[in-house]
């Protein structure tokens, strides 16, 4: 992955060069959340298609029509027939991050990854090459209880504070099967194997954690009593407070949804149990292979899935994945999204959305699996995932139908704000290749 | 009595010339530098800058017992008969020069840091002990080198805070005069402060950037509570259960309860944040060091308002977008956005001190000169180094300027500080006097 990351940095090496000198840290283009959008084919996704102009005022859709008029000073873009779409969210990635995992220990929820983002991972701009503007970036899968994971909007060049998105789901990553267990690393001698080395082993560590944040509940319930009481004991200490158990608290008080890294049937059964037995929410499973194995039981659970397309097999627990999951999956009423899990593949996540087609849904419906689907499971749609007045205006601007093979993103908007577009890049990249002597 | 005292005075008189001119000649054959100790000095005939905008152009400093005696032009300060005159026409005497962040006499190798912290060979080759020292004085591990005193006096810094730079909790640093090698009469504050950095442990908790911050955080909560739990007990100890003495929080309580000064390492611009959220969290009396990434956060830095010692360090960290692009723009980077985050802050108007941290002798003064080409005004860098870094220590009675009652730290220069061909000729530390010039001068 990294040689891969390294390539594409140098693609965009000249670009960024240029960015960054000409214009310190502010975004380009910018049209200070105004715009006018004229002559598009609208895939709204939630409202059909449509041909016509889109008018944005302070970063929301104002208007949605034809032969729309922009106060002047509106920066004008003609699509000229381009597709216009939501922008892209992806469910699960790592990007913008220092760091991804807290792997010394198997418990880890007291990690924050809004505590390391980093504006300047160039990653950002990456995905915005392919029409991305929201990601949920996430601890890794190396422990049973990660940490809580961040949701941000792609806004490259703008400080770390303004990127993270307040009005998102609170979610802490769980993680099951292989890469908890540390089945697939080699041990050096005088290196103990981490607990939990089994499937069996992950679920006890979480129930056991769960009940001692329980027990850590009562414990700060009892002392509030008492100090609540007319005559407190003299010598009422409050509780140890413990980062680690307070997020499980706050798990267990509904504050927070899980977002269980699982591939394999039977262990997300275990986690819906586990999610029965505590009372807690569970967001989404990520990856969930074997997910059509039991649309019965998620269904029940009105537990939806973030999955890769068609990457199956990479692994032992990978095995009897199939890639008519998302699909199927779909097909059958379950809240799908199509993540990239990488700061490459984040840049074609629309290409993985387009191969759905191949596997049974409509072009509109393998839309949605990266654009509403994604908002609903991160508890934005209410914002963004769709072209609707009102809404903010993060949009995406393709020359061909996003689910063909044949299209390519040509601009990204987030909030009315232009961070991507290509022409202006091609023209800015010319200029400093001819400044360097026509290298 | 008074006669024989006289007599005797100039006894001793015509023996301290006899030495003083045997020391100057047998300075003058040998390059290397000579420490002095004279009971008094008259410095006569220098431009003096008392403080950063404050210039007697032809002054006299009298320096006695290690304290400025006497300060002012040349016709109102007579000399005492008992002081060595220093006839110092030609030069500038500035107040000595203070770097509060260094890691000198340190006697530990360059920690390696991994490339990766996530590189998983890497996590089996380190070790799995904790490298945590809050407790740490650093003083005690501190060997002090005259040949190192002696190069930072030839940059002007006559004042250092020496910290400790391994693990998160780094441990408790100290401010020290650069009056020789003898370590207790160079001790001016112990400890000053207590020193964090955003770094991790390697192979265990916490081996990444959220953990440090997590870590920190637990650390301090405990502190809180442990600090409580002993109050309550010390006060009525009938029904409470004793609580555990534990090395680690007992170390932080002066910090965390008492509001001694924790001085953050701030890496790169969101480590400038992570430091102000943990400050704010637990109401410390923050200090940010290094932050040579301020410029890129400086509406932040500025709602702040807190003490900031910054390093003229001009390497990208990192995680910045200047690194990631190949050697090329990091190289631009580095010698033309990173030295203009002393005048970024001059722009603002926020105070800031200045410090080698990083650096050596030789590189602080080309980076003092490189900030200065980029915008930072000769005088906001004197002030940076002088009476701001004084300020931050708490010593600005002290130090800081050439003031009636100081302490005589005092450089004299050919030319102006800061200026490329400019040499530091002769240093006074807590009134010690070391000659720099050389042959020929």
């Amino acid at each position: 992955m990294n040689v891969r990351k390294i390539n594409l940095i140098k693609i965009n090496f000249l670009i960024l060069t240029l960015l960054v000198f000409l214009g310190s840290a502010v975004p380009l283009l910018q049209a200070g959340g105004n715009l006018l959008i004229k002559n598009a084919h609208l895939l709204t996704v939630t409202k059909g298609e449509l041909k016509g102009d889109v008018l944005i005022q302070n970063g929301l859709i104002k208007q949605i029509g034809e032969n729309l008029t922009a106060p002047a000073g509106t920066r004008v873009i003609e699509a000229n027939g381009r597709y216009l779409i939501p922008g892209i969210i992806d469910t699960h990635t790592h990007i913008a991050l220092s760091g991804t995992n807290e792997g010394t220990e198997a418990i880890t929820p007291e990690v924050n990854m809004a505590d390391v983002i980093n504006p300047d991972d160039t990653s950002i701009f990456t995905a915005l090459t392919g029409g991305v503007t929201m990601v949920h970036t996430m601890h890794g899968s190396a422990n049973p209880i990660g940490g809580v994971n961040v949701v941000l909007k792609l806004k490259w060049g703008k400080p770390s504070e303004e990127l993270i998105v307040k009005e998102a789901y609170p979610t802490l990553k769980f993680a099951l099967g292989e890469n908890v267990k540390q089945s697939n690393r080699i041990l050096l001698p005088g290196r103990p194997q981490r607990y939990p080395a089994t499937r069996m082993g992950a679920n006890a560590i979480i129930r056991r954690e769960l009940l001692r944040a329980k027990e850590y509940l009562a414990e700060w319930e009892r002392y509030e009593k008492l100090s609540r009481a007319k005559n407190p004991p003299a010598n009422l200490l409050p509780p140890r407070k413990d980062l680690r158990l307070e997020v499980l608290a706050d798990l267990l008080r509904g504050k927070l949804l899980a977002r269980c890294h699982a591939y394999v049937a039977t262990e997300m059964i275990e986690f819906l149990n586990l999610a029965k037995e505590f009372n807690f929410k569970i967001g989404a499973f990520e990856h969930a292979w074997e997910a059509y194995k039991i649309t019965d039981e998620l269904l029940a659970a009105g537990v939806g899935i973030s999955v890769f397309i068609d990457s199956w097999a990479y692994k032992m627990e990978a095995a009897e994945g199939i890639a008519y999951n998302a699909a199927y999956c779909t097909k059958r009423g379950l809240l799908v999204s199509i993540n990239s899990d990488s700061g490459e593949r984040i840049r074609r996540l629309f290409n993985e959305a387009g191969k759905a087609v191949k596997y049974g849904l409509t072009p509109d419906e393998a839309l949605k699996l990266i654009t509403i689907n994604a908002a609903k499971q991160l508890g934005v749609d209410k914002y963004v995932g769709s072209i609707e007045v009102g809404k903010q205006a993060d949009l995406a601007l393709f020359t061909e139908h996003p689910m063909s093979a044949y299209t390519r993103c040509d601009m990204t908007i987030i909030e009315g704000e232009v961070y991507f577009d290509r022409d202006e890049i091609i023209k800015e990249r010319e200029a400093a290749a001819a400044k360097k002597g026509g290298n | 009595m008074r006669a024989v005292s006289k007599k005797l005075k100039f006894k001793l008189g015509r023996l301290a010339l006899a030495l003083a001119l045997t020391a100057i000649f047998v300075a003058s054959l040998t390059p290397r530098a000579q420490a002095e100790v004279k009971p008094a000095y008259a410095l006569l005939n220098c431009r003096i800058v008392a403080a950063p905008g404050q210039t007697i152009e032809k002054g006299k400093i009298i320096v006695r017992d290690g304290l400025i005696e006497a300060v002012g032009p040349a016709e109102k300060i007579p000399v005492p008969p008992d002081a060595e005159v220093i006839e110092a026409s030609g030069l500038t005497a500035y107040p000595g020069l203070i770097s509060a962040h260094t890691n000198l006499f340190l006697d530990v190798k360059e920690q390696d840091q991994p490339q990766n912290p996530e590189d998983y060979f890497s996590s089996f080759l380190q070790p799995s002990e904790p490298q945590e020292y809050p407790d740490l004085l650093v003083l005690k591990g501190l060997k002090p080198k005259l040949t190192t005193v002696q190069a930072y006096h030839r940059a002007g810094i006559t004042t250092v805070v020496v910290a400790p730079n391994r693990g998160i909790f780094q441990g408790q640093s100290v401010v020290l005069n650069l009056n020789g090698e003898n370590l207790n009469p160079m001790v001016i504050k112990q400890p000053w402060a207590l020193h964090l950095n955003f770094t991790t442990e390697r192979g265990v908790y916490p081996s990444s950037l959220m953990g440090t911050v997590a870590f920190i955080r637990q650390k301090f909560y405990d502190t809180q509570h442990y600090a409580q739990h002993w109050k309550k007990y010390l006060a009525s100890p009938a029904g409470l259960k004793r609580p555990e003495y534990d090395p680690f929080l007992e170390a932080l309580v002066p910090f965390v309860v008492d509001k001694k000064p924790v001085v953050f390492q701030c890496n790169n611009q969101e480590d400038i944040k992570r430091a102000l959220k943990i400050i704010k969290e637990f109401q410390l009396n923050g200090i940010l060091t290094g932050a040579n990434e301020a410029w890129r956060v400086i509406e932040v830095i500025k709602q702040a308002r807190l003490p900031l010692l910054v390093s003229l360090d001009f390497r990208a960290p990192a995680t910045s977008l200047f690194a990631q692009q190949g050697e090329a723009a990091r190289k631009k980077a580095e010698s033309e956005l990173y030295p203009a985050n002393a005048a970024a802050l001059q722009k603002e108007n926020i105070s800031f001190a200045l410090t080698s941290f990083g650096l050596t002798d030789s590189s602080f003064l080309k980076n003092v000169q490189l900030a200065i080409k980029s915008g930072l005004s000769p005088e906001t860098a004197l002030r940076a180094l002088t009476v701001e870094p004084a300020r931050i220590l708490g010593l600005e009675k002290q130090l800081g300027t050439i003031e009636k009652g100081k302490i005589a730290n005092l450089i004299l220069t050919r030319g102006p500080l800061f200026e490329d061909k400019t040499k530091v000729v002769k240093v006074l530390v807590d009134g010690i006097l070391f000659n720099y010039e050389e042959k020929g001068q």
